[in-house]
């Protein structure tokens, strides 16, 4: 179906949220502090606030903004939770319980976290029924994706090194740009499509002024997030495969891990980022399954029975997660697992940086030895 | 609400053979029907405790049970281990794919085992017996630590006396009571009638024997496209998801877990 936009005005936005909010357990942006502050050291003055999604219902109306970059948290804690119960046996029955959840609708999604929606479909989805996350399917069907553009970005943000534009074109229901006293909507799903529907009175075709005016908007953004992207020189996704590959031996592994603490934070703030262990719990007479993430930056990740582990050294799970984003994925789906969010950049206590690294790969294999 | 992949079926141990003294064969009842093709794997459960990826040792063409052969070495290992006929566990699978039968017809085969890796290859060489006119000869080269950590002792000698099978064990120490060949396994992997022009190597066990194994089948003269390997790592959900078992490209669960060695040479640190 043809993308449909809309204007609705400022003063309408909390209506909208209240008419989703009949169907869906809505989430929203809310501003918050946070410790974690990456300064930019060129001049720049970039924001450093941090935004969380918060439960409609459970916030202050007041509290509600438009987040000018993606929120602290990555997308699949919506559709994979950290940890869940994924069976029981072996009871009487087990078949699974049907969860009575109401679907998720997520207001302040960017276009990274689309991006990286793809990597998780891959994982979690599948052609065939009988390598599909039942619980992910369910959950990612049920969404309502509500992204938004970018007018803003923070300083670990780099999605235009890879090519991916801070605002949404695709993979969402409903897109909000922000434009002069409201949003522009857009309208990109049979569901968003019988919302709209139903609130006709909130919302105006948009003009031809203001789709231009949003063009200007998202084309000034993108000339600042490119200036402040040429200050680190990350290397374009067309080499990413090459240069990781030839720096199998690189020192940089071994010197970006003497600040790891281990905390996993990287992996588990990662919006690409998807495995997981199965565990097993006694519950009552029955057991339960649980799927729970785990990541290569822990080191009992590839341990096995009898005490083999190949990824014993800290420098080979850095490296194993670099090969697993720019090799492995690129050789399996055709693009590299990563959307330039930052979020393991914002997260990381020893100040690990995947730009750096991505760079120093590429001066390695491309700039002579001085 | 569509199958839920994490589910595991209800098995019950019918029976338990102690093999050796850490290895033990588990005869597995299923609920349900399980097949499987030879090479594919399942995910064990203990109840309550976990899963542990395992390939069935008994013949793919039986369906209603299935043996396991099991090394005692970690948690889920160790409480098999003490289970007793009659109890319940769960399987998951089968998983992966297994050995490309078809690419063998009217070759030499020759089949190289260690320790509990003679497992998998008992449940291939079940399969071989009954489409034994499709080869050539079957060659098994089988290793050990010792006499005592011999496999299937009461098979290897019947297996022997099959047409067109050849087999030689070894041990890598040796004791008064023993009479063949004293050494590690590639030291039998020498003078073997075999056309190597036309023949396939299939092997598994530690991943230390498999590397020093498949360097001295190279050096034979195999060329690495009939060489297939059977690989393993910590392999949790059997189907490509969970990220564990990933070897380069591939994810050892999905795309293996035999694998040829043309596949993985060019793969760094495959036997870590």
């Amino acid at each position: 179906m043809k993308m449909e936009t809309y204007f609705l005005s400022n003063e309408d936005i909390l209506k909208f949220y209240d008419r989703i909010v009949k169907d869906y357990q809505l989430y929203v942006p809310v501003k918050t502090k946070t410790p974690i502050k990456i300064a930019c050291d060129y001049g720049f003055s970039l924001p450093t606030d941090d935004y969380i999604l918060k439960e409609y219902s459970a916030v202050n109306k007041e509290e509600i903004v438009f987040n000018e970059y993606r929120p602290i948290e990555p997308v699949r804690t919506f559709f994979n939770q950290y940890k869940e119960e994924v069976g029981e046996y072996f009871a009487q029955e087990t078949i699974e319980k049907d969860k009575k959840e109401k679907p998720v609708a997520i207001s302040g999604i960017k276009n990274c976290d689309i991006f990286s929606l793809k990597i998780q479909d891959f994982v979690f989805l599948g052609k065939d029924d009988d390598i599909v996350d039942p619980f992910y399917k369910k959950r990612r069907q049920d969404a309502l994706i509500i992204s938004g553009d970018c007018p803003g970005f923070k300083e670990a943000c780099f999605c235009r090194a890879f090519d991916i534009n801070p605002y949404c074109e695709q993979g969402f229901d409903f897109n909000l740009s922000v434009l002069n006293n409201g949003y522009l909507v857009d309208v990109n799903s049979k569901k968003a499509n019988l919302i709209a529907g139903s609130i006709r009175d909130l919302l105006t075709p948009a003009t031809l002024g203001q789709l231009s005016g949003r063009s200007a908007k998202r084309d000034a953004v993108i000339r600042k997030l490119d200036e402040h992207l040429s200050h680190h020189k990350i290397p374009k996704k067309e080499v990413l495969q090459e240069i990781v590959k030839a720096g199998h031996n690189s020192q940089i592994w071994h010197e970006q891990m003497r600040t790891c603490v281990e905390c996993g934070g990287c992996i588990f703030m990662c919006d690409t980022c998807h495995c997981f262990l199965l565990s097993d719990e006694i519950s009552g007479n029955n057991s339960k399954r649980l799927r729970v993430w785990d990541g290569c930056l822990l080191k009992n990740f590839t341990r096995v029975a009898g005490g083999g582990n190949a990824l014993k050294m800290r420098y080979m799970r850095l490296r194993n997660r670099y090969i697993k984003k720019f090799d492995f994925f690129i050789d399996n789906i055709g693009f590299q697992a990563c959307c330039g969010c930052g979020r393991c950049i914002d997260v990381c206590p020893g100040r690990i940086d995947i730009r750096n690294i991505l760079r120093r790969l590429y001066d390695e294999k491309y700039l002579p030895a001085s | 609400m569509m199958k839920n992949i994490y589910q595991p079926v209800e098995a019950v141990i019918e029976n338990i053979i102690q093999e050796t003294s850490a290895i033990k064969t588990f005869t597995l009842k299923p609920k349900t029907d399980f097949s499987f093709v030879t090479g594919q794997f399942i995910e064990l459960t203990v109840p309550g405790l976990g899963e542990a990826p395992f390939t069935p040792s008994s013949d793919p063409g039986i369906k209603e049970r299935m043996d396991v052969t099991i090394m005692k070495t970690g948690a889920v290992t160790s409480k098999l281990h003490e289970m007793q006929k009659g109890q319940v566990v769960g399987i998951r699978g089968p998983f992966g794919k297994g050995y490309p039968l078809h690419k063998f017809k009217g070759k030499d085969l020759l089949i190289v085992g260690g320790g509990v890796g003679l497992a998998p290859l008992r449940s291939l060489l079940f399969s071989l017996f009954s489409t034994i006119d499709n080869y050539n000869k079957v060659l098994l080269r089988y290793g050990s630590r010792t006499a005592n950590d011999i496999v299937y002792k009461g098979s290897i000698g019947e297996w022997a006396k099959r047409d067109k099978f050849d087999i030689v064990t070894s041990v890598d120490i040796g004791d008064p009571s023993w009479q063949g060949n004293v050494g590690l396994v590639t030291t039998i992997l020498k003078d073997m009638p075999i056309d190597l022009n036309n023949a396939s190597a299939i092997v598994c066990g530690p991943p230390i024997m498999m590397k020093f194994v498949t360097l001295k089948l190279l050096d034979l003269g195999f060329k690495p496209k009939d060489i297939y390997l059977s690989m393993e790592k910590s392999m949790s959900c059997g189907l490509g998801k969970c990220g564990h078992c990933r070897l380069g490209k591939f994810y050892i669960c999905k795309d293996g877990p035999v694998f040829t060695y043309e596949e993985l040479k060019d793969i760094h640190d495959i036997w870590d």
